[in-house]
């Protein structure tokens, strides 16, 4: 694999965006040669911080947990399935604990060249707290990182891959 | 989509009308129909008051977080209402809630649903923000103190 850009890492949610970006990720990796991971991050953080803020109770907790495991499996096999119709072997992994450190980890542990994303919020907020977490990784992860947009250009760049 | 694009206009409710704690819910759910984002308010407000059942959503400092999973929406849906003069909402320092975020998002859509709660436990920690908030006195000023401008 030659070029700046070998390993390459896109995060996964389930949100569209986040599909859109996995699918972009495919034609970069096919387009570039470069080896493929996908990441989903059962957000275990937010669910202890949601139970110390008393707006979750303790089984909800577990719910949510077994419903974000639930959507690790779904989403990832999901991407699995969009790299294997396009001939683009994928690692999918899933971690659990806070999402922005865990996207850094796992960026720092496997020499990750490009993190790949999906779209941010619209909105500018001066407010720290409105940040969501693919955002605060996108400001301090030690590779470059690739913000995906225009959903139906990245459709066209997916199904063109023959 | 961010927490913080779904606050618009027209899903914010200032000020609530209600004065007991089901009808401040069914108050939010039927700002959600006429905004559009639902149409099936029993089974959201079901939902909300199924959840309610389990343990209030009413914090501390006036905040409450009515929240539920339903297949009534496709995708994480907002309501933002202000009640100056405050309502019972059974909150766990029984103090009444003024301030409240209702929350829905489909079963399979956990991720963003629990980001946008983490988001609101966040910005709830600020008094000040939340004293702001409380004494605005339209929907589109609520909305610029959740931007920039």
């Amino acid at each position: 694999m030659n070029g700046p850009i070998k390993k390459i890492l896109v995060y996964v949610d389930g949100t569209e965006g986040s599909i859109t970006a996995a699918q972009y990720a495919v034609v970069l990796s096919r387009t570039l040669r470069a080896e493929l991971s996908a990441l989903y991050v059962v957000n275990t953080r937010a669910l202890e911080d949601l139970l110390k803020a008393r707006i979750f109770i303790k089984a909800e907790e577990e719910e949510y947990k077994r419903d974000l495991e639930a959507d690790a499996n779904r989403y990832l096999n999901h991407v699995q399935s969009l790299a294997r119709k396009k001939g683009v072997a994928i690692e999918a992994v899933s971690v659990s604990g806070a999402v922005n450190q865990e996207i850094k980890k796992y960026v720092r542990g496997s020499d990750i060249d490009l993190l790949i994303i999906g779209e941010l919020s619209h909105v500018r907020s001066r407010r720290d707290e409105f940040y969501n977490e693919a955002e605060r990784a996108m400001r301090s992860v030690s590779c470059s990182v690739l913000i995906v947009k225009d959903e139906d250009r990245v459709w066209e760049l997916y199904d063109a891959l023959t | 989509m961010a927490l913080v694009d779904l606050i618009r206009p027209e899903v914010v409710k200032v000020p609530l009308v209600s004065t007991t704690k089901s009808e401040v819910i069914r108050e939010l759910v039927e700002c959600l129909r006429d905004a559009g984002k639902i149409s099936d308010v029993e089974a959201v407000y079901d939902a909300l008051m199924k959840r309610e059942s389990m343990g209030s959503t009413g914090l501390e400092q006036g905040i409450a977080v009515p929240h539920a999973k339903t297949q009534a929406v496709n995708s994480l849906t907002v309501a933002l209402g202000l009640s100056p003069k405050g309502i019972d909402f059974q909150a766990i320092d029984g103090n009444p809630s003024k301030l409240f975020f209702l929350l829905l998002a489909p079963p399979d859509q956990s991720g963003p649903h629990i980001e946008a709660l983490a988001d609101i436990a966040r910005i709830t920690k600020s008094q000040a923000f939340c004293r702001t908030l409380i004494g605005s006195t339209s929907p589109a000023g609520v909305v610029e103190l959740f931007s920039e401008d």
